[in-house]
């Protein structure tokens, strides 16, 4: 058990965000044991007094892209002179972009999302954020998924989403790739979180008549329990069923997608396979680390930054593919806690930002051109030498809320106390 | 709900007046009459008061509460430094202590003399241990109380320096009056770093540990406080700072706000700069004696130890004791362990998963390495994926210790998975004796029925219903008539798996 790669998981970047993700994620990694699942249960109680209904929606999949991602050289905007004279090392140049439109371009190792940009499959939100900066990751992250500024709420904005409605087995809410439960699904119903569905089993029953074996022995003795308890192992015993049958249905494989052989695929592999199986899931998180780039991010044909959006987008791309129509009844959505700093600084990187790119990925989108209201990168435009957040970043999740949820504009208002701005048009109904 | 009636059940022996003729020696220890509102619950009131006010029943410790009797264990445990508890001691010894002072343990890690990461697991080493093998079970049962109550997520931003040394600031005030834990914990550097009130200046007061003061830490948020209260609050906690070099508690003049100053019933001039940290201490002593703090801790005390809802009666006479003794914890503590509706609640609580895994590794007879940590260190971990991380809650308000917080699919399952590794011994590493030497001993039960009942009296001080019994056996492909020889499979290769079952029962989840 050491700190030693620590560092190297962020960049060597500033104390402060070391120790952010220290707390938050490298506490079980740090012992190099592969994580089971963990429930944060129903730590706080979601405090919304509407009757609860049925979900009817998307399955909504919340991808975190913790550090602090670089939407400025995600989604660059190539033919602002700014932007090219503020990153001289590291931008895109206007030759290399993957046109967008005639402001925007993709950066190339971000090409696998090209093909879904041309299909109307993927839409991107510029210059979002929270509505004041916060340059700090863990205050940030905080208050971005708490999403209830000014309030004293404890609960987060997928918790208070999935408290409106009557739950209807495990998998309503589900964490994959790291058994912590994030802010957000905070006040949720319990969530049934993974590091991989693989490690939804129960040691020692890893065959049918094994699983029948303890499914009966334990229904037995829990049979005059409690209720609560009753059902807690009813439920689970039906989800260890449930998440054999996903492993072994070869009907929801489709073998000819490749995922890149990365934490990134194998998560979004497993979340495809949940949605397509139809088993009630209606909000998947999944967490993507590693954005916190201060130093040596590499070129615009290589390194940390290369390899980093190689991996999301050859990952999204994948697991597009392999939803196919059932892309359909799926909604993703990204999420960092702050963009980056406009300017690169002198050790090949970026500091911390504001304004960012936000990626919505699914059957109802619309794409065609870069969405929200772009700022400008001169000088009299950044804020404190960031680009502005003139998208309130609830706007686009409001947006896929009530498109896509059939959430009423009283639940989108409790769900996010205080917000009373437009949503965004980046989904249709 | 009824009405509970708080009178006690079981009263101290009183001191003999002078003049009265001398005790009759060897009074026989008295031992309560329990009854249990489940029928997985055990009805002995050595195991009951063990799985409430310890972390579950030892041999040894059930032997003390028959030797001391009820209230002599109880009243032993809650002065603890009269408890010998040199063995654990001895194991403690291998960490470095938690009183060492912040200054050292920063310096030691500024200059990598130390390793950030140990000093953090140590936190939790040093708790599981002493939960496992101190003889001090109350304090260490309420040290996880207070710790939650007075939540500084660990790890955490900044803290490592000085987390140790704030479970020991709660350690040694456990058992004594809350007004010195509020104040020692509220001026902590841990707690003042969690929640940035060390930042937090005059011109913007950070209203989060203004906040949690009212909201978690003294009167409760149904207590009718304002807005304006806890702006208030922010107010007078500014300058409760830390010396960024040593990392120590500091005031800082410069940082505290200045003027009149309300909250709730109390106010305050707050003339000057220089005299802030004095306006705090007198918040904190008002706060701590408000009658809404009583029935705050007390609920709370009273929901930790007799169930998930207990009656307000029985809250408000332990809120009048709670006053009565100027904010003295044992005499509440006291007055919930000799209560009837204490002896009347077996079966209430639900363990929560790293007390249900220490308590399987006292009851399974587990003792420390010959070298290293790895036993305790491994059930902090094991429990983190259960959603039970030690004093890791990521929010302000601790963890929940109602059954509703802790049945959700993945903590059950995570359950299930980690009692099976614990019964088999896979990880982590402990010396124990073999399962069958410590369930069921040298003789051979005559059926696999009677072999049920002999692990069952060990691990839940009862036997199991023949139905439940017939369940677990189930497992093994055996009926309860089956007969049973040395080389019988329950009593060798499928025993870890027959305890396994066994412990995944409501018996061992109920307490």
């Amino acid at each position: 058990m050491t700190m030693v790669n620590q560092q190297a998981l962020n960049g060597g970047c500033c104390e402060e965000s070391r120790r952010a993700e220290f707390s938050r994620r490298q506490v079980l990694a740090a012992m190099g044991m592969g994580a089971a699942a963990v429930g944060l249960g129903p730590l706080l109680s979601p405090g919304i007094s509407f009757a609860a209904t049925p979900w009817t929606g998307d399955t909504i999949v919340l991808l975190s892209l913790r550090g602090g991602f670089d939407g400025l050289n995600a989604v660059a905007p190539v033919n602002d002179p700014n932007y090219q004279a503020l990153r001289p090392g590291i931008k895109v140049p206007v030759g290399s972009a993957l046109r967008l439109d005639s402001r925007f371009g993709l950066h190339p190792a971000l090409g696998d999302l090209k093909p879904l940009w041309d299909s109307g499959k993927i839409g991107f939100v510029h210059a979002t954020g929270l509505a004041e900066p916060n340059r700090s990751h863990f205050e940030a992250m905080e208050e971005i998924e708490r999403a209830a500024p000014g309030s004293s709420l404890r609960t987060g904005w997928l918790g208070r989403t999935l408290g409106m409605h009557t739950s209807s087995g495990a998998f309503n809410s589900v964490q994959v790739g790291w058994s912590e439960v994030p802010r957000s699904l905070a006040g949720a119903p319990p969530v049934l979180a993974m590091s991989r569905l693989q490690d939804v089993n129960l040691s020692g029953a890893d065959n049918t008549d094994r699983r029948a074996s303890w499914s009966r022995a334990l229904t037995a003795l829990h049979s005059t329990a409690p209720s609560d308890l009753r059902t807690a192992a009813a439920t689970t015993l039906g989800a260890l069923n449930t998440a054999a049958r996903l492993q072994d249905d070869d009907s929801l494989n489709d073998s000819s997608v490749d995922y890149p052989n990365t934490d990134t695929g194998r998560a979004l592999k497993d979340i495809a396979r949940i949605i397509k199986a139809d088993i009630g899931a209606r909000v998947i998180t999944l967490d993507v680390g590693n954005w916190d780039m201060h130093v040596d991010l590499g070129r615009i044909d290589g390194g940390w930054m290369y390899d980093s959006f190689r991996d999301l987008g050859g990952s999204l791309a994948a697991f597009a593919a392999d939803l196919g129509d059932v892309l359909n009844r799926t909604t993703l959505v990204t999420l960092s806690e702050f963009g980056r700093r406009a300017e690169e600084n002198e050790s090949n990187g970026v500091d911390h930002g504001w304004g960012n790119v936000m990626m919505v990925l699914g059957g109802h989108v619309r794409s065609g051109s870069v969405l929200g209201t772009w700022p400008g990168l001169r000088d009299v435009d950044l804020a404190d030498g960031d680009l502005r957040a003139t998208t309130d970043y609830r706007a686009v999740l409001a947006d896929v809320l009530s498109n896509r949820t059939g959430a009423s504009v009283a639940d989108v208002r409790s769900v996010f106390p205080g917000f009373t701005g437009a949503t965004m048009g980046v989904t249709t109904q | 709900m009824t009405t509970a009636p708080a009178k006690p059940f079981l009263t101290a022996p009183k001191k003999p007046p002078l003049t009265a003729p001398p005790k009759p020696k060897a009074a026989p220890p008295v031992l309560p009459r329990v009854s249990a509102v489940s029928a997985y619950a055990t009805t002995d009131a050595a195991w009951h008061l063990l799985r409430r006010a310890a972390y579950g029943p030892s041999p040894a410790d059930v032997a003390d509460v028959r030797r001391l009797g009820y209230a002599g264990w109880v009243d032993q445990q809650l002065t603890p430094a009269k408890i010998t508890d040199t063995a654990c001691d001895a194991i403690l010894t291998r960490l470095p202590s938690q009183s060492e002072p912040i200054w050292h343990v920063k310096d030691l890690l500024d200059t990598g003399r130390r390793n950030g990461w140990e000093q953090t697991v140590n936190v939790s080493s040093h708790h599981v241990a002493r939960a496992l093998w101190s003889k001090r079970q109350l304090l260490t049962v309420m040290e996880d109380f207070w710790g939650n109550h007075f939540n500084v997520t660990t790890p955490g931003s900044e803290t490592t320096e000085s987390r140790a040394h704030y479970s020991h600031t709660i350690r040694v005030r456990a058992l004594g009056r809350f007004a010195d834990l509020l104040r020692a914990t509220s001026m902590h550097p841990s707690m003042l770093t969690y929640l940035g009130n060390r930042y937090s200046e005059d011109t913007h007061p950070n209203e989060n540990q203004g906040r949690e003061l009212l909201e978690l830490h003294t009167v409760g948020v149904d207590a009718g406080y304002t807005e304006t209260d806890v702006i208030n609050a922010a107010r007078v906690l500014t300058g409760l700072s830390v010396n960024y070099e040593s990392g120590d508690y500091q005031y800082k003049p410069w940082y505290h706000w200045v003027g009149p100053v309300q909250v709730m019933g109390w106010k305050h001039q707050n003339p000057s700069e220089t005299g802030g940290q004095d306006v705090a201490v007198s918040l904190f002593a008002y706060l701590a004696r408000h009658p809404a703090t009583a029935t705050f801790i007390c609920r709370k005390l009273a929901v930790r130890f007799v169930s998930d809802n207990p009656p307000a009666s029985f809250v408000a006479a332990l809120a009048k004791t709670y006053l009565a003794n100027d904010t003295a914890i044992a005499p509440v503590i006291r007055q919930i362990l000799m209560s009837q509706q204490f002896a009347i609640s077996a079966g209430a609580k639900t363990w929560r998963p790293l007390d249900q895994y220490v308590s399987t590794m006292r009851l399974l007879g587990a003792t420390i390495t010959d070298e290293g940590f790895d036993g305790p260190q491994g059930l902090w971990y094991m429990a983190g994926s259960a959603g039970h991380t030690l004093f890791g809650a990521p929010f302000p308000t601790g963890h929940d210790d109602v059954a509703s917080g802790w049945t959700s699919t993945s903590t059950t399952l995570a359950r299930w998975n980690s009692l099976r590794t614990l019964s088999h011994g896979w990880w982590p590493d402990f010396k124990r004796p073999e399962l069958r030497a410590r369930l069921v001993g040298t003789t051979v039960p005559a059926t696999h029925g009677d072999l049920v009942d002999a692990i069952a009296r060990k691990l839940f001080g009862r036997t199991m219903s023949s139905a439940h019994t017939a369940a677990a056996l189930g497992l093994i492909d055996q009926l309860p008539a089956n007969p049973l020889r040395d080389d019988s499979g329950a009593l060798n290769w499928r025993l870890a798996d027959l305890v396994s079952v066994m412990l995944d029962s409501p018996y061992h989840v109920m307490r």
